[in-house]
């Protein structure tokens, strides 16, 4: 009876949640029929598409199935690229390091989880990649890591090889901690001001600079000691390089611009601006430095700087130029990205593709990882969504979610599962150690109500 | 120094042709920073005639018009059907291509009542000091000027209920419409529900997430929480008691001088409407377990009841029917809250309460800025099992029934209110465009403060003076 | 050295006289678990100057022998707790990993409470602390935990990311450095923050970095200093940053306390970077890592302190989470897993209060798939090789150190009984039928019970209450803002009075009654216009004050520092 228990329990195990042990299909997959939205070369009907060994093989018409490959009819069904969110905080144990205003030093790749169900959810939601960037907090935050939800994987098979590395710098009401309020005899973190944030910014850059100065010094063998090897600077050289990306959080235009004049000063591109809310205001500079926004659809009025947000921002973005991506910055919102897609055709009319391009290449550009994902082209890695109808519909789901040509979620899978979970749960609680204790015992946790999506808590302004 | 904002697009566009651009765009830069001081005038359209023609119309109470007329007279829908004629003088929309709908309700807001929740306190108005607030009326608190106002009905949504939040009772909710310049005006009932956060153990709930004991991640002794909890019902019950007396007591003055006079106590008088069940009450519940209390409550004390969260309320289907308690549900947008549960748990729950016969709505929950969501949130319901007859329903009809206004409100029938949208497409889509708007019959600019930034800011050429 | 004797005599009440200087002890009619080498049904074990002399089924009883017939009982070698607090002053706990705050209340205090120092890093981030400097020499401290049948134990403390450099010691001895057997052994690592930087988990990785790096550079430079120290600057004596040299060069271990995959997967990646000779401690999802634990070759001392569920069963509760349930279900096979994948691994104490639950644990390992004599290695010789003092701990050797454990019963059973240990030589007795030390008081255990002085026993049957008498500095975490203020205690026997003052005001307290480990009373606080009334509880451990404040609005934390 026990064996037969233990059985149970390591079978469910396995598929637990559809986590595939090892991906079924070896990334070899060929999808039959459908519509083939490719965020690239326009939309093909009745079109197929060949993944091997993880690469997209052929797209065309009426490919013939190799034998190692698993083939999915989608006939009547819309297939995209994999959704990218350019802005997450899933799977990080830890968000923000706000003790200072620069902690350049700390990174997210240090603190992923890879069991984290946020993951689970986005990949129902039709996201297979994300820049998990550290929080709001300080003018000067982590360094960021782009992944793929590789759910029920290694936490090392999550990174992108090959992607660029990035940084997280923010600015404003976060940053000045405007709801943050020091304890008696607390000394106030510098900066409070947005003037003060430029100066943290400003004195990061030239410390940097100090910095390789004394590294090349050495070098020349003007100085005996070797420097200090020093983590803070070491990725502010590297952006000042223009070797790592930097996405920085922020809202009013003036301050995005002002960064912008920053970096234009000390020479480097600015990647993303985040959030941007109001970077409608300053378009025609964004686009000229070649910098992306990575934006919401259209929240706003949630706050002091986001009360001149307009959902038109994308629209306006676009039409100059630049380049646009949306986010979510939200475990819940990151699961209905392709609807906040949809309303940039509401809000002044930005075609289909390009719409579409908002949440998956134009993201795989800004993060520079747009030759491997973010469209679907020969040679690009196999990730891929199949929807029940047109994704921009507002009763499209997605029902398979691929990425290197591997299931990563299947609804009629997880569907199936739910018993098989309930039945695990049932006999893993009659374990022993799963009981609960006769008498006494700890109180029970209170259950909650509410999941929180937002796991940026700089916002709530209390350190953490 | 404030335009109107169309006086100003004239201005912009004239002087476009005669001076130089940048005198434009300093002058649209000036503009914009006028915005920034506070929300503005809310306008308020113009009433008349109006006759659609030759559009699709969707009824939601009655069968498709696939190609026919609606006449909007006196406030009213005055005629709709293929045959409808149009009364001399009306003003004529072409509705070819266009699809008809009523206007969208939402019946789980705090719209108006709180401008900017994070970081400016001054904005808010959603929670009073205390823990028995019947008397404070979120129709006073309403802010007719909010941004939000506009940005939300020119998505469709030309009704919400507004609530106020936290303690154990609230306060009184209001039934506006999104158009006036007083509550008054936009009220079509001033003082529409008790709002109750049901007492429950849980964290982060009750209206916008306040209630429930317990702060995050803090162990208290649960048995002493369900105490506390069963405390609080106690609360609850003697508070209603004592409004029932007080009424009781009021009225045998109002009858016999010659009793002693009533002290007033206006939380008590706000009361004795809904405790008399004469008007409805919002208990705000999640959970089963709390859902089954609200209606062992709301039969205990035979009031009448809806039920505002409702994860759960497909699982208490049964009390809930028994006891004719429908639900605002307003967890669309929402996570599913627990590890273990289905991914699409959340989405689903319309469908089930559907299958499961219990009267409800959809509703955003949101607090002003996301409301123009509403249509999305059907539609993710619709994904998730309910069909789009009812998705639609729940955001129009159902909203309307619930809340006691089906005769004003909640389709395009003759008689009713002339909440009317006018689309290119069906209005729960994402890409569909309101192309015109109709609240009370009043025919409504399609602006909002977000159509003003953008028409200020579209057409800006970079002033960049550094490389 | 008398009165020392006749305290050891004392304390172990034994049936035997002190051994003479030299006398040799010997233990027949045994069963011998050598564990180095094949069991012996029947033998002889002699002991002389605190090493093994002989081992056999012949071998001979010395004339000058005190004998102890062991028939019916098993010789092990001693067992080991390869991690430990023993010997060192209760501690508060640290703060909970993840980094999201909350710790940073808990970090500030322990670092209020800490020994003052000169080092250029805060509290907690000092790898140069040593547990050493908190032992005590003397045998009674550690009767609990060698009733239990422990002769030997890794002791550090559990404080900050840097817990600090343990030391492998005897369980029993008359002076700390009678006690000793390596030391120090290895430098131990928590995932934890601190007061300041590093605030969150993100930061703990990288200042773990930043100091290795600046520890390496030091050496460099020191190594140039002293070759040739003109013209060039003079660098730092950092004694935070020495302390780590030895860890970079491979020459002492990093013991990581890594219980998830997650904290096991950190810290392998970590030992990767630094090249450092990693162990990991606790190792409770080991299992799921051990081809990368086999392929690095780290060894784990895994924890025997097995979850289970301690919440009370409540049908208003959630379920727990299925990833909760199977997590506590796989714990028990870790150690079976190990083993097929050829990790070595200890067994340690893991925080264990009970310190029978050792071997009931050990056993459920058993029952999940180790095999008998792996379990025993686990606690004897696999854990002197991973310390590596295994030359002369371990085993039942010729030669080696003379820490026997004599056991009555099977070792894993309930009814298992320790009636003598063996430490350096020297014999200690348990009669039987002695209650078992459950909760451990002993120096080693944690304090025992949840402390609700609430629902505390008549006061007769209490043994004294503390002295809770003082000035304390409180912080009270209310959801959203900190209060802090001030607590001021006077006691008569169990009656306490006083103040409490804070931005609300200054509160007298009522019913104020101190209990053995702690003290709670009522007050009146005035708020919004309001009279709150609240009930506060807190224990009292060393210097520091914790406890709750219950009142209408909900419970909410308090903490405080006793000041001298």
């Amino acid at each position: 009876m026990k064996r037969i228990l233990n059985l149970t329990v390591t079978a469910s195990l396995v598929i637990a949640f559809g986590v595939i042990a090892k991906a079924q299909s070896g990334g070899n997959v060929l999808i039959k029929n459908a519509t083939v939205m490719t965020a690239a070369k326009g939309t093909l009907e009745n079109t197929d598409i060949l993944v091997t060994n993880g690469k997209i093989a052929k797209i065309g018409k009426n490919i013939a199935a190799p034998a190692n490959a698993k083939v999915i009819d989608a006939t009547g069904k819309y297939v995209s690229p994999g959704i990218i969110d350019a802005h997450s905080h899933s799977m990080l144990d830890a968000i923000n390091e706000g003790s200072l205003a620069v902690t350049s030093m700390v990174r997210t790749r240090d603190v992923i989880d890879p069991k984290d169900v946020a993951i689970y959810r986005a990949l129902a939601g039709g996201v297979t990649s994300a820049l998990l960037l550290h929080g709001s907090a300080n003018p000067i935050g982590g360094q960021s890591t782009t992944v793929k939800f590789k759910w029920g994987r290694p936490a090392d098979e999550f990174p992108i090889e090959g992607a660029p590395p990035g940084i997280k710098f923010a600015l404003g009401e976060n940053v000045k901690r405007s709801n943050f309020t020091p304890q008696a005899g607390q000394t106030p973190r510098y900066p409070r001001t947005r003037m003060g944030t430029m100066e943290v910014l400003r004195d990061a850059f030239r410390r940097a600079k100090d910095y390789k100065q004394s590294l090349d010094d050495f070098k020349a063998g003007k100085t005996k000691v070797p420097p200090r090897r020093d983590l803070e600077l070491e990725p502010l050289v590297e952006v000042l390089e223009g070797k790592r990306l930097v996405h920085c959080h922020g809202y009013r235009s003036d301050e995005h611009l002002n960064l912008m004049l920053l970096a234009d000063e000390f020479g480097f591109r600015i990647a993303t601006l985040q959030h941007a809310l109001e970077a409608y205001k300053i378009a025609p500079e964004v686009a000229k430095r070649g910098t992306g926004a990575s934006i919401f659809a259209d929240s706003w009025s949630y706050k002091l700087e986001a009360y001149d947000s307009i959902p038109y921002n994308g629209y306006i973005l676009w039409k100059n130029g630049v380049l646009v991506s949306i986010n979510s910055d939200s475990d819940e919102r990151m699961r209905r990205l392709n609807l906040d897609a949809a309303k940039m055709e509401k809000y002044g009319g930005v075609p289909e593709e390009e719409a579409l391009k908002m949440i998956t290449l134009n993201p795989a550009k800004q993060l520079g990882i747009d030759k491997r994902t973010g469209s679907i082209e020969q040679g690009k890695d196999g990730d891929i969504l199949i929807w029940n109808v047109h994704p921009f519909s507002p009763y499209s789901h997605v029902e398979m979610t691929l990425i290197e040509g591997d299931v990563y979620f299947d609804r009629a899978k997880d569907i199936a599962n739910r018993e098989v979970l309930a039945k695990e749960r049932e006999a893993l609680e009659k374990l022993d150690m799963n009981k609960a204790p006769g008498a006494g015992g700890t109180p029970p946790r209170i259950p909650a109500e509410r999941r929180i999506a937002d796991r940026d808590e700089a916002d709530r302004g209390d350190n953490r | 120094m404030r335009f109107q904002s169309s006086d100003f697009r004239f201005q912009v566009d004239m002087k476009k042709r005669f001076i130089p651009l940048t005198v434009a765009i300093l002058v649209a830069a000036n503009f914009a920073f006028s915005q920034n001081d506070g929300a503005e005038q809310n306008k308020t359209g113009r009433a008349g005639t109006f006759a659609i023609i030759n559009a699709r119309i969707v009824t939601v109470s009655g069968a498709v018009i696939e190609n026919g007329n609606v006449i909007i007279q006196n406030g009213k829908i005055a005629a709709v059907g293929a045959g409808a004629s149009v009364p001399s003088g009306a003003e004529k929309i072409d509705g070819k291509g266009l699809t008809v709908f009523p206007g969208m309700i939402d019946a789980g807001t705090n719209l108006g009542l709180t401008e900017i929740g994070q970081g400016l306190n001054a904005s808010v108005d959603t929670a009073e000091v205390g823990n028995i607030n019947a008397n404070a009326k979120a129709f006073t608190g309403v802010n007719p000027h909010s941004a939000h106002v506009n940005v939300t009905r020119v998505n469709g949504i030309t009704t919400v209920v507004s609530s106020p939040t936290g303690g154990l009772i609230s306060g009184q909710a209001t039934l506006i419409n999104l158009v006036g310049s007083t509550q008054a005006e936009m009220a079509i009932e001033p003082l529409a529900g008790l709002v109750v956060n049901f007492p429950r153990i849980a964290q982060f709930g009750g209206f916008g997430g306040g209630g429930g004991f317990g702060g995050q991640g803090l162990q208290i002794d649960f048995n002493e929480a369900i105490k506390r909890r069963d405390t609080q019902i106690d609360e609850l019950r003697k508070a209603f008691k004592s409004a029932e007396n007080y009424g009781r007591a009021m009225d045998a003055y109002a009858k016999d001088k010659t009793l002693p006079a009533v002290l007033t106590d206006l939380k008590f008088e706000a009361m004795v409407p809904y405790v008399r069940g004469e008007k409805v009450i919002f208990f705000t519940a999640e959970r089963e377990r709390d859902i089954r209390a609200v209606a062992k409550f709301v039969a205990e004390m035979k009031v009448k009841g809806i039920i505002v969260g409702g994860q759960e309320a497909w699982k208490a289907a049964d009390e809930l029917k028994k006891n004719n308690i429908a639900v605002i549900y307003t967890n669309i947008y929402s996570l599913p809250v627990r590890e273990d549960d289905p991914y699409d748990s959340l989405y689903e729950a319309p469908s089930k309460m559907q299958q499961a016969g219990i009267k409800y709505c959809i509703s955003t929950g949101e607090a002003g800025p996301e409301v123009r969501d509403l249509p999305y949130h059907a539609g993710l319901a619709s994904s998730f099992g309910l069909s789009k007859e009812d998705a639609l329903k729940s955001v129009t009809l159902y909203p309307a029934q619930i809340l006691g206004v089906a005769d004003k409100l909640g389709s395009i029938e003759v008689g009713k209110m002339a909440n009317v949208v006018v689309t290119d497409g069906d209005m729960l889509d994402p890409r569909t465009n309101v192309k015109y708007l109709f609240i009370e019959g009043r025919m409504l600019p399609l602006t909002s403060r977000h159509t003003e930034l953008f028409d200020s800011f579209k057409d800006r050429k970079s002033s960049d003076i550094l490389p | 050295m008398k009165l020392k004797l006749f305290l050891y005599a004392f304390a172990a009440m034994s049936l035997f006289g002190a051994l003479a200087n030299g006398q040799s002890l010997a233990i027949t009619n045994a069963r011998i678990v050598t564990v180095s080498g094949s069991v012996i049904e029947k033998g002889t074990v002699v002991v002389r100057d605190g090493l093994i002399l002989t081992i056999g089924a012949d071998a001979k009883t010395p004339a000058d022998a005190q004998v102890i017939d062991a028939t019916g009982l098993t010789v092990y070698p001693g067992f080991i707790d390869a991690l430990s607090s023993a010997g060192l002053q209760a501690r508060t706990t640290t703060p909970a990993p993840g980094g999201q705050g909350g710790g940073q209340q808990a970090a500030q205090q322990a670092a209020a409470q800490a020994a003052p120092s000169n080092s250029n890093y805060g509290f907690g981030i000092r790898p140069e602390v040593s547990a050493v400097d908190d032992l005590r020499g003397g045998d009674t401290q550690f009767d609990a935990i060698r009733n239990a049948g422990f002769t030997s134990a890794v002791t550090v403390g559990r404080t900050g990311i840097f817990n600090g450099r343990s030391a492998i010691i005897n369980l029993a001895g008359d002076s700390v450095s009678a006690m000793l057997i390596k030391e120090p052994y290895a430098e131990h690592i928590s995932f934890t923050t601190v007061a300041g930087y590093p605030g969150s988990l993100l930061g703990t990785f990288s200042a773990l970095r930043q100091m290795l790096l600046d520890a390496r550079r030091l050496e460099d430079w020191q190594k140039a200093y002293a070759a040739n120290p003109k013209g060039m600057k003079r660098p730092d004596d950092d004694k935070s940053l020495e302390a780590l040299i030895p860890l970079l060069n491979r020459e002492m271990p990093v013991v990581f306390n890594a219980n998830t995959e997650n904290e096991i997967v950190r810290a392998l990646d970590l030992a990767k970077e630094f090249n450092l000779k990693a162990i990991i401690a606790g190792g409770q999802e080991a299992g799921k890592v051990a081809e990368r634990l086999k392929s690095q070759n780290v060894p784990v001392l895994l924890s025997l302190n097995f979850p289970k569920r301690t919440a009370a069963a409540n049908p208003e509760a959630d379920p727990e989470n299925l990833s909760t349930l199977r997590f506590r279900a796989e714990v028990p096979k870790t150690a079976a897993r190990l083993s097929q994948a050829g990790v070595k691994f200890a067994f340690q104490s893991g925080g264990l209060t009970a310190m029978n639950d050792f071997f009931v644990n050990a056993g459920k390992s058993v029952e999940n798939g180790l095999t008998k004599d792996a379990a025993i290695r686990a606690m004897t010789l696999s854990s002197a090789e991973i310390l590596d003092v295994s030359d002369r701990l371990g085993s039942i050797e010729t030669g080696k150190i003379a820490n026997l454990t004599i056991v009555k019963n099977d070792v894993f059973a309930t009814d298992r009984f320790v009636p003598y240990t063996v430490v350096d030589g020297k014999l200690f007795e348990q009669k039987e039928p002695v209650r078992a030390p459950v909760g451990g008081r002993g120096p080693g255990g944690q304090r025992g019970g949840g402390a609700n002085p609430g629902a505390a026993a008549p006061a007769a049957a209490m043994p004294a209450v503390a002295n809770v008498a003082g000035t304390y500095n409180i912080t009270i975490d209310v959801p959203g803002q900190v209060v802090s203020g001030t607590l001021v205690l006077t006691q008569q026997g169990d009656v306490i009075n006083g103040t409490m003052t804070t931005q609300l005001g200054v509160t007298q307290i009522r019913n104020g009654r101190a209990f053995p480990d702690g003290f709670a009373f009522a007050a009146a606080v005035e708020f919004g216009g309001a009279t709150i009334d609240i009930a506060v509880k807190a224990t009292v451990t060393g210097n520091i004050l914790n406890g709750t404040i219950d009142s209408p609005q909900g419970a909410v934390p308090i903490t405080g520092t006793k000041l001298p």
